[in-house]
């Protein structure tokens, strides 16, 4: 335990999250004392004071959503780095699993970024309205975001000082790969019919966005995520190893694939929360995020290609499939 | 070029600002500048060494009694030719010896030039050796440290060995070992394999250990364990573990120095607070005059970040470029000793440069993380100043 | 004529500790657009203060003000910074340039926040410092002008988003005779060219304007007499 603790990343990123939790608290205190007494149409003292102080929120809050991002690929990286010290580890895959904590962060990491997106979304309307309409909203949002990080927070030093350099883990062979026959995929599909799945959803997704179909394109969205899922671990992934039976979401992230993990995963969850988000706000504010909704598709547009690309250079240079 | 009238405002206030940002600037360049030296010293030993470590065999057997490592019988290669998937075995013969002080010692490593060598860093830096010339006579091949240490003490030529039998053994100095080996060199002694057993007194049916490959990765847990099981007092040592050991070091020494470097950290982040949250009436006046005039608290606070991130990014390029310069081309004095233990002999190890995006985001990370944490809250308090201050 | 500003009810009041200072009371008043209106009263009279709540630069503590039918007196930051920067020209008591800055870059300051590119922001100072007559010292750092020309550089920099309304606070307090009479000069350009003007002052030079103006004496916080209503205040 101690060596992984001592690694050099792992001190920065411990360090960089606890000084972003600091941070936070100051908001979440401000944020408080904000809901209990704010009253916009007021004109004492105390009302300027307070929106003053939601500057303040917004500015922590902008911060920690920029160096969250950042800190979610530094992660990653600290992680694969760290796969020299755990025995079996061959990629991040294995230092994540190495024990029950590892998959509840990164699950956690990646709601967070999509509340906080949603939260300056939120924020930004807010802002440009003439009386803080979703003031309350976005304070309340703020809390349960404030919850989730405070125990991110505690899984993140859970996770360090539970990675056991003793034990052996098992690397992405053996947490994704096709053990003796059993099918990994859900619902008993294969990979025809998830591969139908992911173009037919990626279809149907931007159909509903610019139709403005929103609750069909936010269903559609998740179930395109989880598609997108198990299509690149299980199928765009094996042409990116050039390995039928390389099934592994990190493996991609190393500098032997050119670092090409991030892309992908990148515009994949980019895309997403963009979506969803910019859903979200036209349902609930009755009026068009074009912009967001634009990158969204832009960003889901080139995840599908890029995929598709891997495959299609395969086939190209080789003439068949794997 | 998006919004150039902010950008050139933005340069008219940083220029007006200059002399607090210097100051900022100065401090953070001493830290960065230790920070970035330290990481690229100890990153750049521990690229060396694992390149080194690439030639080192992947088994290594050794005998243990009584918890310390004691020769080895030459039986025991016998029983490892028995062993399938095994190649290129070899047996090593090396041990310390303490020169007259007591303080300072030579490794003597024994070379058996008839055999293969499985050790390929020892053939690296014995090829440019003219092997027939070196065998005719007693020579042997130092390490700079040892050569270094020999002048000094007015032996230039060889040294007279005191074996442990009680025989005087005089050797020539044959050569001098290439500077770019003294990572593992500096204080060795390269002699043939009996001459290594005459000074360490060792029997012709004695090694230290014995060393080989095992090609297919698969069999090394299978024949780890066979091995294991041939004496009660073999032990196996594997390539992975020796490279977890260094990496552990590492880690160690380096997870010691950052924590010890967080209390720079803090009294930076202090210091920066502090100073920021000194706003003299004519900056309140000054922010307030520009609210007066249109611009928003989010302008002002626009305003603010692009000169806080315009500080980080000069203290940052400047520390790193200056530690860059320090470690790999002036090659670090003083504070390479730390790292390199400075126990044994004088080392002078040629750092290669090595650079890499886990250490400049860690470095970035550590540096940039905190300082604009410690500044937003003042940089907030005064992006909020009342517009109705220009009127006083 | 279509109304400009419009207050009614208008207190301010600040607290200091237990005591409550009225600055404001119960004000009411209505411009109409282009019209030039000068409020009397010796400092301590609180024309500095109905000023700055016309100009958006503070609020009131109760009461409403309304420029061009928008209620200003309940905006959120984004909101009347915006304000500030487009309908609103602000002339200062002492002039409150950024001595470090040329002219012109002190011109340039409002225009900023409204992103547009460096062409167009040029444009529009070359012409605010042609209409105060102040062209030729663009390239000067501020610190280095005479009072007078300081104070047409401020009125460059007050003209440079092109406001409806210009506001001045005591703008003669600092000049002698002669450059007071020029800055009236150029007040009755901006007149011509249609500006509502609202200048608040003790200087007896404004009595007579050389244009059509009011005058409203301002005393203790009230007004001494308004256009529409003939309100008698007790202080």
């Amino acid at each position: 335990m101690n060596e992984i603790l001592l690694s050099n990343q792992v001190i920065v990123y411990l360090l960089s999250e606890s000084i972003l939790f600091g941070l936070l608290f100051i908001a979440f205190m401000i944020t408080l004392g904000i809901l209990v007494k704010w009253d916009f149409g007021s004109y004492s003292e105390q009302q300027f004071l307070l929106e003053r102080r939601a500057y303040l929120t917004m500015t922590i809050l902008l911060f920690v959503f920029v160096v969250k991002f950042l800190l979610l690929v530094y992660f990653v990286f600290a992680i694969d780095s760290l796969s020299i010290l755990v025995p079996g580890a061959m990629c991040a895959a294995g230092v994540i699993s190495a024990n029950d904590y590892g998959m509840f962060l990164l699950f956690f990491k990646l709601l967070i970024l999509f509340f906080l997106l949603l939260w300056m979304a939120l924020n930004s309307y807010d802002l440009h309205a003439k009386n803080y309409p979703l003031f309350r909203l976005k304070s309340w949002l703020f809390i349960v975001i404030f919850f989730i990080i405070s125990m991110e927070l505690g899984l993140d030093f859970a996770y360090f000082i539970n990675i056991d350099t003793l034990e052996p883990v098992n690397c992405c062979s053996t947490l994704y790969g096709q053990l003796e026959g059993a099918n990994p995929l859900p619902f008993g599909l294969n990979t025809t019919i998830l591969l139908i799945l992911f173009y037919l959803l990626y279809v149907v997704v931007v159909g509903a966005m610019l139709s403005k179909q929103r609750i069909l394109s936010i269903v559609a969205t998740l179930l395109f995520v989880m598609i997108a899922y198990y299509s690149v671990v299980y199928f765009f992934g094996t042409y990116i190893y050039e390995l039928p039976t390389h099934n592994c979401p990190f493996c991609m992230l190393q500098i032997e694939y050119y670092y090409v993990g991030y892309l992908v995963w990148g515009t994949l969850f980019g895309g997403v929360y963009l979506g969803i988000v910019s859903s979200i706000m036209e349902m609930g504010l009755k009026e068009e995020r074009k912009k967001e909704q634009k990158a969204a598709l832009i960003l889901l547009s080139i995840f599908v290609l890029l995929c598709t690309a891997y495959v299609a250079v395969y086939y190209f240079r080789n003439g068949v499939f794997l | 070029m998006k919004n150039s009238p902010f950008i050139h405002f933005l340069m008219l206030e940083f220029f007006k600002e200059r002399k607090k940002h210097i100051g900022v600037i100065s401090i953070s360049l001493v830290i960065l500048f230790l920070l970035s030296s330290v990481l690229f010293i100890s990153s750049s030993i521990r690229h060396s060494l694992n390149q080194t470590l690439a030639w080192e065999p992947d088994f290594v057997v050794q005998r243990i009694q009584g918890g310390q490592k004691v020769n080895a019988p030459t039986e025991w290669i016998d029983d490892l030719l028995e062993v399938h998937g095994i190649s290129k075995i070899t047996s090593r013969v090396y041990g310390r010896y303490f020169f007259k002080s007591k303080e300072k010692s030579f490794l003597i490593v024994g070379v058996d030039f008839m055999d293969e060598q499985s050790h390929k860093a020892l053939r690296m830096m014995m090829d440019e050796t003219d092997l027939k010339e070196f065998l005719k006579g007693n020579n042997m091949l130092v390490g700079e440290g040892v050569s270094s240490h020999l002048k000094a003490h007015f032996y230039p030529n060889g040294y007279t060995f005191l074996t442990p039998k009680g025989a005087f053994k005089k050797v020539q100095l044959f050569k001098v070992l290439p500077k770019k080996s003294n990572l593992i060199s500096n204080d060795m002694i390269i002699v043939p394999i009996e001459l290594a057993r005459e000074i360490l007194g060792m029997g012709e049916d004695e090694v230290s250990d014995i060393a080989f490959n095992v090609p297919n990765d698969d069999e090394w847990e299978n024949v780890a364990d066979k091995i294991s099981a041939f004496y009660y007092d073999l032990r196996v040592v594997t390539k992975e573990d020796i490279k977890k050991a260094y990496e552990n070091l590492y880690n160690y020494k380096g997870g010691i120095f950052l924590i010890l470097f967080l209390i720079v950290i803090v009294t930076f982040v202090l210091i920066l607070y502090q100073r920021y949250s000194m706003v003299y009436s004519s900056e309140r006046r000054h922010i307030g005059l520009l609210r007066a005039l249109g611009w928003s608290i989010r302008d002002v606070l626009k305003l603010k970040f692009f000169e806080t991130m315009m500080i980080v990014l000069i203290a940052f390029v400047l520390g790193v470029a200056l530690a860059y310069l320090y470690v790999f081309v002036l090659g670090a004095p003083l504070l390479a000793e730390i790292f390199l233990g400075g126990a044994n002999l004088h080392n002078s190890v040629i750092l290669v440069p090595v650079l890499d995006f886990g250490i400049l985001s860690s470095i970035f990370l550590i540096y940039a993380i905190p300082f604009i944490s410690a500044v937003l809250i003042p940089t907030w308090k005064i992006a909020v100043t009342d517009p109705k201050e220009a009127m006083l | 004529m279509e109304t400009m500003i419009v207050i009614e009810n208008l207190n301010k009041h600040f607290k200091s500790g237990d005591a409550i200072f009225k600055v404001l009371k119960n004000i009411n008043l209505q411009i109409n657009a282009g019209e030039c209106i000068v409020l009397k009263g010796v400092s301590g009279s609180g024309k500095t203060t109905l000023l700055s709540i016309m100009g958006g630069l503070d609020r009131p503590s109760s009461g409403k003000v309304l420029v061009e039918g928008e209620s200003i007196s309940k905006l959120p930051d984004l909101h009347i910074s915006h304000f500030r920067a487009r309908k609103i020209g602000m002339i200062f008591q002492h002039f409150n340039l950024f001595d470090h800055l040329t002219a012109a870059e002190n011109v340039m300051i409002p225009l900023i926040p409204a992103g547009l590119d460096m062409n167009e922001v040029n444009h529009k100072v070359e012409a605010s410092l042609k209409l105060a007559n102040i062209s030729h010292k663009a390239k000067s750092p501020a610190g280095r002008l005479s009072g007078g020309e300081k104070q047409r550089v401020a009125i460059a920099r007050a003209l440079a988003s092109d406001p409806a309304i210009i506001l001045c606070d005591e703008p003669t307090a600092n000049l002698d005779r002669n450059n007071s009479l020029k800055f009236i000069d150029i007040l009755s350009q901006l007149h011509e060219m249609g500006k509502t003007i609202v200048v608040a002052t003790h200087d007896p030079l404004f009595d007579t304007l050389p244009f059509e103006s009011r005058i409203i004496p301002m005393e203790d916080g009230s007004l001494v007499s308004t256009v529409s209503e003939d309100v008698l205040e007790q202080g």
